[in-house]
C-alpha cells in the first residue's frame, strides 16, 4: 500500500516542513489542496516539489468550473517541472457535477500527443468561432507531460465517471468500504481487466497508528484499497512511516516481527531528516552488534552459547 | 550623468525570455528545458540581476510553455532574491479568478517576488481553443483586471497577497489602448521589443499625461553582447531566422499571415533586427541608456532564444552583469509594488 500525507497546515513554510518530514518518514507522496492562503494548489505543489525531492505530488482540483484545457495545461507544465511526479486528482464541482464526465473526456483526449477535435455538450475544442477567422480546425495541448502518461484520478462523487474510464479513484474518508467494494466489483465486471491496476485510494483522518492500521487493513480486505491519503499533522508523519506503513506492505508477517518493529520504533521515535541521511551515508555502517544492544541498559544482549544455538536450530528436526 | 555602482544597473535589468520552446531548427528535450530554466535563474540570481521573465503561448508544435507561473513556482524554490516576471501572460484567455489565485499563490510561496505582466494576446487559434472571441479580448482584459483586484482584496475568500497592497501588474503593449488601460488602473506598462526610442519616449509621455501613478514602465529589448562583428552578424542572422518563423506563422499583417506576404514580413523582420542591441558592451550600454533616458525604469534584456546554447546564455548573463550594468544610468529607483 502506498501512503501519502495530506498536510493540515496552510502556510508555505509549514507545508514545506510537512513535505520534508513525509519524505524523511519514507512516505510516497503528499496531497496538496486549495487553502485560503495558497488557493492555487498546483502552484503550491510546484514550489514544494522544488524544495523536496522524490515525493509524488498529488494535487486535487475541481474539474468543470473553468475550461478543462486550462487545468490540463497547468498540470502538464507542473509535471514537466517536477519531473513526472504529479498525480492530478480531479473532483466534480458542486452544482456542476454533470459537466465532470465530459471534462474528464476532454482532458484525456487532449493528453494524447496528437491534434484533436472535441465536440461535447459543454466544450467544443477548437470552438471554430466565426469571428476567429485565423482559427484552425484542430487543437493541440503542448507540451506533453514528463512521462509517457500523466497520472489522473477521479475523487469523491466522480467515482462512476472516473472508474468507468479506467482511472484511479480517491474515495472520501467517510465513504462506506462495503459500498466501495460493491461499486469496484460492479465496474470490474463491466469493464474487465482494463481496471486491473487502477489505484484504489481512500482518504483517512489521522487519530493514531493503531486506528489507521485497522482502517487500512479493513479497506484492503473490503474494496482492495492500495493507496491511502492520510490527513494528519506533521508530527504524525513519523509514526505513519515507521509503524503504519511497514505493516501494510504484506498481509503475512513472521511471528515476532511486529514486536521487533515496536521495540525499534521506541528507540528512534523520529525519522532521520534528509540532512542526517546524507551524513550517515558517509559515516560507517551500523555494525551487527548494535542490533543486539539492550534497549534499556545499552549493553550487549545475551550472547547465546554454541549449545543454545544448536538446541534452537535442531529443535524442529528432533 | 555619472555611472552608478554596478548594483544600481542590475536593479533595473531583467532577463528573458524563457519560453521552453523546442523548435525545428533548435530542438531540445522538453524535460531538459525545464531543468535548464532552474539552472539559468540561479545564474541570474548569482549575478544579481533584478528578474527573470517568461512568456506564454499555447498549442503550438514547439511546446511553448502555456503556464509560466507554474514553472516559476518551481524555480522560486531554488532562489531567494530573484524576481519572476511575465512578458506577457495572456490574461483574456484565462479564468480570471484562477489566474488571480495562481499569481497570488506564487506571490506567497516566493515571498513577494512576482511581477505580473499581462497582455491581450493575438493568436486566433489560442482564443478559439478556449471558445473565446479574439475581438472580445479588450473587454475580457478589463473585466479580468477588475476580478483580480477583487480576489486580491479577499472578496472571494482568499487571504491577501504577500506583497502589499498587491503584486505589481504590468500591462503589456504599445497601442494607445494599452497605455490608457495601464494608466486607468494605475498599473505599470511593459513595452514590446518592436518599439524604437522615439516611440518609447512618446509612450512614456502619454502614460504620464494620463495618470499620476508612479508605476514603472518597462521595455523588452533583444540583446546580445558580442564585440566581434562577424559573430555579431551571425547572431543577427539567427535572430532573423527565429523571428521569421514566429512572425511568418503568426504575425497578422493586414488580412494575411506572415509567410503569405513575404515582402511585408521581411520589412518587419529588418526592423526587429535594427532594434536589437547587438554589439560590444559599450554599444549595448548606450542603447539601453537611450531607453532609460526615454523614461524607462526597467529593461528586460532578451538574451534567451530557442537557438541560444545554455553555456552562451550564461556567458551573456555574466557580461550583462559585469560589462554592461555598471554603465547604465536609470533615472530613478524602481518604485516598490
Amino acid at each position: 500500500m502506498r501512503l501519502m500525507l495530506e498536510p493540515t497546515c496552510a502556510d508555505t513554510d509549514a507545508l514545506v516542513e510537512a513535505a520534508r518530514t513525509a519524505w524523511a518518514a519514507g512516505l510516497d507522496g503528499v496531497m496538496i489542496t486549495s487553502t485560503p492562503a495558497l488557493s492555487a494548489p498546483l502552484v503550491a505543489a510546484a514550489y514544494v516539489a522544488g524544495l523536496v525531492p522524490d515525493l509524488l505530488m498529488a494535487v486535487e482540483l475541481p474539474l468543470g468550473d473553468r475550461h478543462p484545457i486550462e487545468v490540463l495545461e497547468e498540470a502538464v507544465v507542473v509535471d514537466l517541472a517536477i519531473a513526472g511526479r504529479l498525480v492530478l486528482v480531479t473532483r466534480p464541482v458542486i452544482g456542476a457535477a454533470h459537466m465532470y464526465p465530459e471534462a474528464l473526456d476532454l482532458v484525456r483526449t487532449a493528453l494524447s500527443p496528437a491534434p484533436f477535435r472535441f465536440d461535447g455538450s459543454y466544450w467544443r475544442v477548437p470552438a471554430r468561432l466565426a469571428q476567429n477567422i485565423r482559427g484552425t480546425t484542430e487543437a493541440r495541448v503542448t507540451p506533453s507531460p514528463a512521462r509517457a502518461r500523466l497520472e489522473v484520478w477521479s475523487a469523491g462523487p466522480g467515482f462512476a465517471a472516473g472508474v468507468s474510464r479506467g482511472l484511479g479513484h480517491l474515495a472520501d474518508a467517510d465513504d462506506d468500504p462495503a459500498e466501495l467494494a460493491r461499486e469496484w466489483t460492479q465496474h470490474r465486471m463491466r469493464i474487465g481487466p482494463a481496471l486491473t491496476g487502477a489505484p484504489r485510494a481512500r482518504r483517512a483522518l489521522w487519530t493514531d497508528a493503531e486506528q489507521l492500521i485497522v482502517s487500512l487493513r479493513s479497506g484492503r480486505a473490503s474494496f482492495g484499497q492500495d493507496w491511502a491519503v492520510v490527513a494528519a499533522p506533521t508530527t504524525a508523519a513519523a509514526e505513519i512511516g515507521m509503524r503504519v506503513r511497514p505493516r501494510l506492505q504484506l498481509n503475512e508477517l513472521p511471528a515476532g516481527l511486529e514486536a521487533h518493529w515496536d521495540l525499534y520504533a521506541s528507540w528512534h521515535p523520529s525519522p532521520r531528516t534528509a540532512d542526517q541521511s546524507q551524513r550517515e551515508e558517509q559515516a560507517s555502517h551500523v555494525g551487527l552488534k548494535d542490533t543486539l544492544l539492550h534497549p534499556a541498559t545499552g549493553e550487549f544482549a545475551h550472547q547465546p552459547t554454541e549449545d543454545e544455538v544448536r538446541a534452537e536450530v535442531c529443535e524442529d528436526s528432533r | 550623468m555619472l555611472a552608478k555602482s554596478p548594483a544600481a544597473g542590475l536593479d533595473h535589468l531583467g532577463v528573458g525570455l524563457f519560453t521552453m520552446q523546442s523548435t525545428a531548427s533548435a530542438p531540445a528535450n522538453p524535460r531538459s528545458l525545464y531543468r535548464r530554466y532552474v539552472e539559468d535563474v540561479q545564474i541570474l540570481e548569482r549575478h544579481g540581476l533584478h528578474s527573470a521573465w517568461s512568456a506564454e503561448h499555447r498549442g503550438w508544435y514547439d511546446g511553448w510553455c502555456p503556464a509560466p507561473l507554474h514553472v516559476q513556482a518551481y524555480a522560486a524554490a531554488h532562489t531567494t532574491k530573484l524576481r519572476f516576471g511575465t512578458a506577457i501572460l495572456l490574461l483574456p484567455q484565462h479564468d480570471p479568478v484562477a489566474f488571480a489565485r495562481a499569481a497570488m499563490t506564487l506571490d506567497h510561496v516566493s515571498k513577494g517576488r512576482v511581477e505580473v505582466g499581462v497582455g491581450l494576446g493575438y493568436r486566433d487559434a489560442e482564443f478559439d481553443a478556449f471558445g473565446i472571441r479574439r475581438d472580445e479580448r479588450g473587454i475580457l482584459m478589463d473585466r479580468a483586471l477588475k476580478t483580480i483586484a477583487a480576489v486580491w482584496a479577499g472578496d472571494h475568500g482568499d487571504h491577501q497577497p504577500f506583497q502589499q497592497p498587491a503584486p505589481r501588474i504590468w500591462v503589456g503593449g504599445m497601442s494607445d489602448a494599452a497605455i490608457r488601460r495601464a494608466a486607468r488602473h494605475r498599473h505599470g506598462l511593459m513595452l514590446p521589443q518592436t518599439v524604437d526610442t522615439r516611440q518609447v519616449r512618446d509612450a512614456v509621455e502619454r502614460y504620464r499625461s494620463l495618470t499620476t501613478s508612479d508605476a514603472p514602465i518597462g521595455v523588452l529589448r533583444d540583446v546580445w553582447i558580442e564585440s566581434n562583428p562577424k559573430n555579431a552578424s551571425r547572431f543577427l542572422k539567427r535572430l532573423h531566422r527565429h523571428y521569421q518563423e514566429e512572425a511568418g506563422s503568426w504575425w497578422v499583417m493586414g488580412e494575411r499571415t506572415g509567410f503569405e506576404v513575404p515582402y511585408e514580413l521581411e520589412r518587419q523582420l529588418a526592423r526587429v533586427n535594427e532594434l536589437a542591441a547587438v554589439g560590444s558592451p559599450g554599444l549595448v550600454s548606450d542603447r539601453l541608456n537611450s531607453l532609460f533616458d526615454a523614461g524607462v525604469d526597467l529593461v528586460v534584456a532578451r538574451l534567451n532564444f530557442d537557438f541560444v546554447l545554455q553555456a552562451d546564455l550564461h556567458d551573456q548573463i555574466a557580461n550583462l552583469a559585469e560589462a554592461v550594468a555598471p554603465h547604465l544610468t536609470p533615472r530613478r529607483a524602481l518604485p516598490c509594488a
